[in-house]
């Protein structure tokens, strides 16, 4: 696939947000009938991801999903405000998840930082057109919150490395073509300085993807194994014993920025249910409009710093906290408002509020634990002893 | 990049220099107070005693009145109400709640920005409503300059007043936190509004606004204040042979303190960049005054349980924080009515009105876009 990079001059939208955003907005205002099969509840895992790559395809082939990235990697320019507009939009306008184009925002920006611009400028425009997806291979059954403990191996060899091990919890697997592997390279001892990270193909021979049914009745997550798969070096992502630098690059992304675009499809989670609300939820639901504009400001000032070429580093663990407590905020209003919502989960809308009400719990896990994030200020930022 | 971990850019850097000279300023005027212990405390025992003159008047040295008629202007604005922060973590108690809350209607009437000092009205649930006015207002020493301050009565439905210090009876209110507070006694029988409901209507929406926005920043220094205390503790006390601030339970009640912290100064932050409540989401003035409220409640009562006993001593400066941040939440909407109020007409409100109080103004918080 092959796409033309336009003469970029005279692009107004690239250089100009809102205008980027209007026109955006007044195409979504026209309702195309592969927005609205994405809007819809849908329960089925499955099929959710089956409309999203749909919607993805025709945003990038109608250009808005190009805006935000580079125009040498298969973008068309502009920075994350273009992204962040975006999935604003696409949220306000009836979209109700991201899905697994989080990946988008958390894996993306760092492996157009770090990666090898041949691959990656391949790889790119297929992500962003929906057809390849990726996954995130750090955690492992005995690296959890000690990630640095992780035991993956990649072996050097003629020609690269040679990467054998087993990692879990890894979201979207089942449905991804790529993984970002992180492995050591050099010895346990070395901890966090011996690991690197490298681009892995989850259709080579010797990866094998199990899905793991989760607790909530979607199955995002799977425990992928490697047994001798080769990488070439253009997979590596980063420098040789530099994998700690990308993962923090990562989570930097999952924790700070991405507040911006979690919390839009929780403002579309509490707008679609607030019919279903009764006063006996009011207080629960202002409170979550409370978290959700605290959510807002503190990510927004993160997008704003990211786009002027900094970042949050460890106040990006402020982020995270808060974005967690909204969407629990929502959550328990919405759990107090849905009728059925624990009993009779039969059509797809009580459905998917249960999936969403039993995932908001698990929210303090991924990405860094609750505790790692306070762990993370009281340490980096109060300075305690 | 070299900025490396660092959010701030020019302007954060200017908005925290005027946040330090605030709290040098407050401090200063602290310090020379006869008993050095804050205006508040002199007030409520004695402030009488103040000979003519003889307290400087913190909001003139920093030519914050100024600055009122120019709240339109971004920098003004935020300059004006980043004083309420530096007030809160200086404990320090000025008239400017009231002349800030005053603003809209003088400036709807024509008058000057000290001129007068607003009332704020409360419902106290044995006495029905009442008026009360915060800070260094009774002055009848004339110990800052000021011969007894006018004050400006509001009265939805009848438009608003500017009433003399003559037709005024001020009884002090004894309240913790170094806070000056009184209540106010006016007879409604000589009622000549300076300000016609109809302009006061406008005005009223404009100064609850700037009221609230105040009144959280406030707490804000004042849940500051209480952290700071509670982290200092936590590095040089000893238990176990060790401070206490390497147990992991302790450090987790300060580190989800100051995320509370964070989440209130971003909320109050962006939305002082607004242009006033016509530049606003709807509503967000109780939204950010209904945050205040909640985070600095929680702030203080985990300050207060890394302290442990010494912290619920009167001698101990972290009750006069708590105690501010009450006082505070009390005023212009508690946090409890607020949040409930807010839920009540979200489920209520129209699919556009929840959306644009949602997606709130910061519709660009993202803004300004590259030239
Ligand atoms: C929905 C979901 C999606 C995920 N997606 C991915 C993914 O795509 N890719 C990926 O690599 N990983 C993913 N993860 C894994 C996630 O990063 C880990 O679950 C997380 O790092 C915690 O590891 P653990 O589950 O082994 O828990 P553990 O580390 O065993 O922790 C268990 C509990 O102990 C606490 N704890 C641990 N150590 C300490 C300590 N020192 N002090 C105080 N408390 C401590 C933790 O906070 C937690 O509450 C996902 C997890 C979930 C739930």
């Amino acid at each position: 696939m092959l796409h033309i990079t336009r003469s970029s001059e005279c692009d107004p939208y690239r250089e100009d947000v809102d205008a980027y955003r209007a026109a955006l907005e007044t195409w979504l205002a026209t309702r195309p009938p592969v927005f609205e099969a994405a809007a819809r509840p849908i329960a089925s895992y499955e099929q959710r991801v089956a409309v999203s790559c749909a919607l993805m395809q025709v945003l990038f082939d109608q250009d808005w999903a190009r805006y935000g990235w580079p125009e040498h990697l298969g973008g068309l320019g502009g920075d994350i405000r273009h992204r962040a507009a975006m999935w604003e939009a696409l949220a306000r306008h009836g979209l109700p998840a991201m899905a697994l184009f989080e990946h988008l925002e958390i894996l993306a920006p760092t492996l157009v930082a770090l990666g090898d611009p041949g691959l990656i400028g391949q790889l790119l425009p297929r992500f962003l057109r929906g057809e390849q997806l990726w996954s995130q291979g750090f955690s492992e059954p005995e690296a959890g919150s000690d990630l640095a403990s992780a035991r993956t191996r990649a072996v050097a060899v003629d020609g690269g490395h040679v990467i054998t091990g087993r990692k879990i919890w890894t979201s979207w697997a089942r449905y991804a073509r790529w993984c970002l592997v992180l492995a050591r390279t050099g010895t346990p001892q070395e901890r966090h300085r011996g690991l690197s990270a490298f681009v892995v193909d989850l259709t080579h021979p010797g990866v094998e993807v199990r899905p793991i049914e989760q607790a909530n009745g979607t199955d995002e997550l799977a425990e992928v194994t490697f047994d001798e798969v080769p990488v070439g070096p253009e997979r590596l992502v980063g420098e040789l014993g530099g994998g700690w630098r990308v993962a923090m690059h990562i989570l930097a992304h999952e924790r700070g920025t991405f507040g911006w675009y979690r919390h839009s499809f929780l403002n579309r989670q509490l707008l679609e249910n607030r019919e279903q609300g009764t006063p006996a939820g009011d207080a629960l639901l202002g409170n979550a409009l409370l978290d959700l504009a605290a959510v807002r400001a503190a990510s927004g000032a993160a997008v704003r710093a990211h786009a002027a070429g900094g970042t949050l580093g460890p106040r990006a663990a402020f982020v995270k906290l808060m974005l967690a407590a909204s969407e629990q905020a929502v959550n328990d209003w919405t759990l107090a408002s849905v009728p059925d919502l624990a009993v009779a989960p039969n059509d797809d809308h009580t459905a998917v509020c249960r999936q969403d009400y039993l995932f908001s719990r698990i929210v303090t896990v991924y990405g860094g634990s609750q505790q790692m994030q306070l762990d993370t200020i009281a340490k980096q930022i109060l300075r305690l002893p | 990049m070299t900025r490396g971990g660092d959010v701030g850019d020019l302007q954060e850097q200017a908005d925290q220099e005027f946040l330090d000279a605030a709290c040098l300023a407050l401090r200063a005027q602290a310090d020379a107070s006869p008993d050095g212990a804050g205006a508040g405390d002199a007030a409520v025992g004695g402030a009488v005693d103040d000979a003519p003159g003889t307290r400087s008047d913190p909001l003139r040295e920093l030519g914050w009145f100024d600055l009122l008629p120019e709240l339109g202007d971004r920098d003004a604005r935020v300059a004006a109400l980043t004083l309420f922060r530096a007030q809160g973590r200086e404990l320090a108690g000025t008239r400017a709640l009231g002349a800030l809350l005053a603003q809209p209607f003088l400036a709807a009437a024509g008058l000057p920005p000290d001129a007068a000092v607003a009332t704020i009205s409360r419902t106290s649930a044995r006495q029905g409503k009442r008026l009360m006015v915060v800070g260094d207002v009774a002055d009848p020493a004339g110990a800052i300059g000021m011969a007894g301050t006018a004050l400006l009565i509001d009265r939805p439905g009848h438009g608003a007043a500017v009433v003399p210090a003559d037709e005024i009876e001020l009884w002090p209110v004894a309240v913790s936190g170094r806070l000056e507070l009184h209540e106010v006694i006016h007879g409604p029988a000589d009622w000549v509004p300076t300000v016609d409901e109809e302009h006061a209507a406008v005005a009223r929406a404009r100064a609850r606004f700037l009221g609230r926005l105040a009144a959280a920043l406030e707490i804000l220094g004042a849940a500051e204040g209480a952290l700071a205390l509670a982290v200092a503790y936590a590095r040089t006390r000893e238990q176990f042979g060790r401070p206490i601030g390497t147990f992991q339970a302790v450090r987790h009640l300060l580190a989800w303190a100051q995320t509370d912290c964070v989440a209130l100064e971003k909320v109050t932050t962006a939305a002082a960049a607004l242009d006033g409540v016509q530049a606003a989401p709807p509503r967000h003035d109780e939204v950010v005054k209904a945050l205040a409220g909640r985070n600095g409640r929680r702030v203080c009562e985990r300050a207060l349980q890394v302290l442990g006993g010494i912290g619920f001593t009167s001698e101990h400066t972290h009750h006069h924080f708590h105690s501010r941040v009450l006082a505070l939440d009390a005023l212009l909407g508690t946090s409890a009515e607020l949040t409930h109020g807010l839920g009540a007409w979200l489920r209520e409100a129209d699919d556009d009105t929840t959306a644009s109080a949602l997606w709130t103004a910061p519709r660009l918080p993202l803004l300004p876009s590259k030239s």
